[in-house]
């Protein structure tokens, strides 16, 4: 119970069922807001991508940006939802100061998308098992301001509201109570974000607030077929404080059911620093928004062939791919759903070992030592910058001797991430593998005299000792010589 | 008559006044002078205006009269001084719906409207009057005071548009613009005595118009003939790319349809309508004259039914109301307008705000509004209006199948006195009886005069189907062509 993410049973309760919702939000990739015509944009100075519009002046209209339309409708095919040809925008009626109109344009009674399904992948390896789940509903609506309450800038009485955010589309994603575990949902979080990216709906970065996750956590005892009283976990920003604030709900309710007590309906807040959530305020009764139809707007009908077109055009979806590269490129379902949790990464996998020819060994380097460069770097397999022609030149380098495996791994990172010729920088750096016979004999000979012992034992079949006297002559050079080359002189040698 | 006194008098029609700009018989300088000296002649008791921009008008006259002198005309508005509601926003200009929580307020935006007149060389010489948003009868929910009806300053002028259309009868302008969401342009335009048309919903693009009840709010000129009507219409009408519920079918040639002939148009009057009880019998018998007259022209009129009629008073508080609750919910303090001084907290910072600045009237809407769209009570009120707004809409298209224009009074009675039923909302919003379903159908509607019941003007009503606005226009000008009631003055003021 105390992991709060990794493998699901450690956080699988022994006496209680946690039963998990999520609904994310995420930024649709647009140029422009979701009803006029104001920029789409990050870190701009506050107020200033606004229009009359966004700004709820008086006597402004909407009009619905019919590119985040296709995008909407493009989510909701790629997760196997029902996309109604007829669907309704509605207000949902609320005071903030960083909602300009005092209400926020939604959809609520007849929403874009119902019912569908992504399959997520629970456990790890040889216990991975596939599960399927359900989604509720995905509706179209736009974002609030960003209200700043900071003394610095606002003064101690103040507030400021910069409403560079207002207007910028969202989907709304509702998941159904299918989720059961803090993993679970981490592996829903980044299987839908992965399906987004690749279908181009958003970046769904995170730390711009593009992919956004609020969690409904109950709990029942184990084999209870009802609901328990739920809380609702706001506005979590990372997969990890997901993860981690749903391991944390799951415990504190069990405490108090442990105690006998009730779990009170409640909305909550998770404080990432203290890995607790705390109570933000109790739901007496459910909020009333006042939902009606937008009066200013029709509602919104899509054409059956219109939505047959974007199904058409959808590109290859991660599940799709994985089980073609299963059968493409030989991969083990692993290796496969490894490369396909990101378009990027198999696309470069895809050029790599087309031209490559040995698909498994690119599998290896990708999943093995690329994913481990981005990881130390924390970057995105869309931050690769080498040309898959110039990764498959360095493989090749590799595969002839020319360079070996451990100084390849040296200079991935800065090919990777900077791109470059590979072939320039191990001249550069003097990577080259020395294959100088001359050189290499006089090592190997230096070698065997040095450790007699061993090579008796060579000589006299113990082959696995010839790895050690190959590393000898490989630390002799400096990790420069090419491990082929050094295996046949010393088997060579020692063998006469 | 003295210069000074014809420098002061009424202006004319606006057909009269643009050939008189296109033969150059006047200019648009002289014109703008004319309607400012006019409306400083007659201001202190008409109090149609809330704002003028004399210098501005003035500048903007000189430049139409100096695109005419290059042979540059715009068409037949260039030059000519209109006025407009203060709900539809002029780019650098106040508005504010003469409500004090718009105080300040200045537009950086025009609307669609106001973009189109502008562009076509119009010169907006102010802000006319009205109800507080556009909630009331009579202007007398105005912040800035009410207006008078030029006919008798004891008397409101109608409302909302009651500034637009008191401007408009006293000669100051020969155009000016209101909004209609129950009868705002009609029933005021019946009360002194001109010609206002509200037209099909979403003919004219509501994009800068400060929104009332979205659904049924539309703009529409008052002026003194069905075919000036017929010519501000053409120069607003259209789709507008702004407004997802403006339509888009083509504009016709309305001023081509006025044609003078209106035989064999059947005219149907709803039994409904023409009932004793509650209407002042002067003018039932002026739209009944006004029936015969037409029926001399060769129409032939029909009875028809509109069953749900009863409904229609209730069913549009219910919308009207729900719409207002949310359209005004953007006036909170925070981004324009009048906040509170010195909140506490945010919750007090609305709550003032608020409390001082909307009117009683707008306060009354809000919270019913709020009422019926809350959970528990929505299925009862808003969902079961909706409902009974497809009947009255199915109610009309069914009398549309017997009928090509329908005829009633536009209002039970003449205009009313001032203070007469500001302290009875309910008698207030009965005076609507006759316009309010028009805008739950969206169908056209025109109120103009058809004679004088004890000395005040009454207003005939004239439906039409979705988009036949030239129907409406070609009845009500072949009526204007065999009568003279369009041609009567309120007396000078002396």
């Amino acid at each position: 119970m105390s992991a709060p993410h990794g493998d699901r049973r450690v956080d699988v309760h022994p006496r209680y069922d946690a039963v998990i919702g999520l609904e994310v939000h995420v930024h649709l990739k647009t140029r422009s807001k979701l009803f006029c015509d104001a920029p789409v944009v990050y870190g701009a100075p506050p107020n200033h991508a606004v229009t009359p519009v966004c700004l709820a002046l008086p006597g402004v209209l909407p009009v619905l940006n019919r590119r985040a339309v296709e995008l909407a409708v493009r989510a909701g095919l790629a997760t196997h939802c029902s996309v109604h040809p007829r669907s309704v925008f509605a207000r949902k009626n609320y005071f903030y100061p960083d909602l300009p109109k005092g209400y926020q344009i939604s959809q609520y009674e007849e929403p874009l998308c119902t019912g569908g399904w992504i399959e997520i992948q629970v456990g790890e390896g040889e216990r991975a098992e596939a599960h399927r789940i359900g989604i509720t509903r995905i509706h179209m609506e736009e974002d609030a301001g960003k209200s700043v309450h900071d003394d610095s800038l606002a003064g101690a009485e103040g507030s400021l509201v910069d409403l560079n955010r207002a207007g910028v589309p969202l989907l709304e994603i509702v998941s159904e109570p299918d989720l059961r575990s803090a993993a679970e949902a981490g592996a829903y979080l980044r299987t839908l974000r992965s399906i987004l990216r690749t279908i181009e709906v958003s970046d769904a970065d995170m730390e711009k607030g593009q992919f956004r996750c609020d969690a409904n956590v109950s709990l029942r005892p184990k084999g209870s077929p009802a609901f328990g009283t739920r809380a609702e976990i706001k506005n979590l920003n990372s997969f990890r404080f997901v993860e981690g604030a749903i391991a944390h709900e799951i415990e504190r309710q069990a405490r108090i059911l442990d105690e006998g007590g009730r779990v009170v309906q409640s909305t909550l807040l998770y404080d990432p620093a203290a890995g607790r959530t705390r109570v933000m305020r109790v739901k007496e009764n459910a909020d009333d928004y006042r939902y009606f139809p937008d009066p200013d707007l029709v509602p919104l009908v899509i054409p059956p062939e219109e939505i047959e077109r974007v199904r058409l055009e959808l590109p290859e979806l991660p599940d799709q791919k994985r089980i073609r590269l299963e059968a493409e490129y030989g991969l083990t379902a692993y290796d496969a759903r490894g490369l396909t949790a990101s378009r990027a990464l198999a696309d470069f996998f895809e050029a790599v070992a087309r031209a490559h020819g040995s698909a498994k060994t690119v599998a290896n380097w990708i999943l093995r030592d690329v994913l481990q460069v981005l990881k130390e770097a924390d970057a995105e397999p869309e931050a690769i910058r080498l040309e898959p022609a110039a990764f498959v030149r360095l493989l090749a380098l590799v595969d002839a001797g020319r360079v070996t495996a451990r100084s390849a791994r040296e200079l991935l990172p800065e090919l990777l991430l900077r791109g470059g010729d590979p072939e320039a920088l191990v001249r550069e750096r003097g990577l080259e593998a020395v294959s100088d016979a001359g050189l290499l004999e006089a090592a190997a000979d230096e070698v065997i005299a040095a450790h007699a012992d061993s090579a008796a034992r060579v000589r006299a079949g113990e082959e696995k000792i010839l790895n050690f006297l190959m590393g000898q002559v490989m630390k002799r050079t400096g990790g420069k010589a090419s491990p082929v080359a050094v295996r046949e002189i010393l088997a060579r040698k020692l063998r006469s | 008559m003295t210069s000074a006194g014809a420098a002061t008098g009424p202006l004319g029609g606006l057909a009269e006044l643009g050939s008189a700009l296109a033969a150059r018989r006047v200019s648009s300088r002289e014109l703008v002078e004319a309607a400012l000296a006019r409306a400083a002649a007659l201001e202190p008791a008409l109090h149609a205006f809330v704002g003028l921009r004399a210098e501005r008008a003035r500048a903007e006259a000189a430049e139409s009269d100096a695109r005419r002198a290059r042979g540059e005309a715009r068409g037949s508005l260039d030059g000519i001084p209109i006025a407009l509601k203060d709900n539809l926003v002029q780019r650098g200009e106040p508005t504010t719906c003469c409500s004090r929580i718009l105080e300040g307020f200045i537009s950086p935006y025009d609307a669609s409207v106001t973009r189109r007149l502008v562009d076509a060389g119009a010169v907006v010489i102010g802000r006319t009057n009205l109800d507080e948003f556009a909630m009331g009868s009579s202007t007398e929910n105005s912040a800035q005071g009410p207006s008078r009806n030029p006919w008798d300053a004891t008397r409101t002028p109608g409302g909302s548009s009651g500034g637009s259309a008191a401007a408009v009868a006293a000669g100051v302008v020969p155009l000016a613009f209101g909004s209609d969401t129950g009868g705002s342009i009609r029933q005021p335009a019946a009360c002194c005595g001109v010609v206002g048309l509200k037209p099909t919903y979403g003919r004219v693009s509501r994009y800068g118009l400060v929104a009332f009840a979205s659904s049924l709010d539309q703009i529409g000129p008052f002026t003194r003939s069905a075919a000036d009507a017929a010519l501000a219409l053409e120069g607003i009408a259209g789709h507008d790319p702004l407004d997802s519920t403006s339509l888009p079918e083509p504009v016709p040639r309305y001023l081509e349809a006025l044609t003078g002939d209106v035989s064999g148009l059947r005219l149907g009057l709803p039994r409904e309508y023409f009932v004793e009880e509650g209407v002042d019998p002067g003018v039932l018998a002026r739209v009944r004259e006004a029936v015969a007259e037409l029926e001399r022209a060769g129409a032939k009129p029909v009875e028809v039914s509109l069953p749900h009629t009863k409904y229609a008073i209730a069913t549009y508080y219910l919308i009207a109301t729900a719409e207002a609750s949310s359209n005004l919910a953007r006036y909170d303090g925070v981004r324009y307008g009048r906040r509170a001084a010195h909140p506490k907290d945010l919750h007090d910072l609305y709550h003032r705000t608020r409390s001082e600045g909307f009117g009683a009237e707008v306060k009354r809407r809000i919270l019913l509004g709020t009422y019926v769209l809350s959970a528990g009570y929505y299925d009862a009120y808003y969902r079961k209006a909706q409902q009974v707004r497809t009947l009255l809409r199915r109610d009309f298209e069914r009398a549309f199948e017997g009928c090509d224009a329908i005829l009633t009074p536009t209002a039970p009675e003449t205009a009313f006195r001032l203070g007469e039923k500001a302290a009875d909302p309910l008698r207030m919003y009965l005076s609507d009886v006759y316009t309010v379903s028009t805008n739950l159908a969206g169908i056209p509607g025109l109120s103009i005069p058809c004679g004088l019941a004890d000395g005040l003007p009454v207003g005939l009503q004239l439906l039409g189907r979705p988009l036949d606005e030239a129907t409406l226009l070609r009845i009500a000008d072949t009526f204007q062509r065999r009568t003279d009631h369009h041609l009567l003055r309120p007396p000078e003021p002396r």
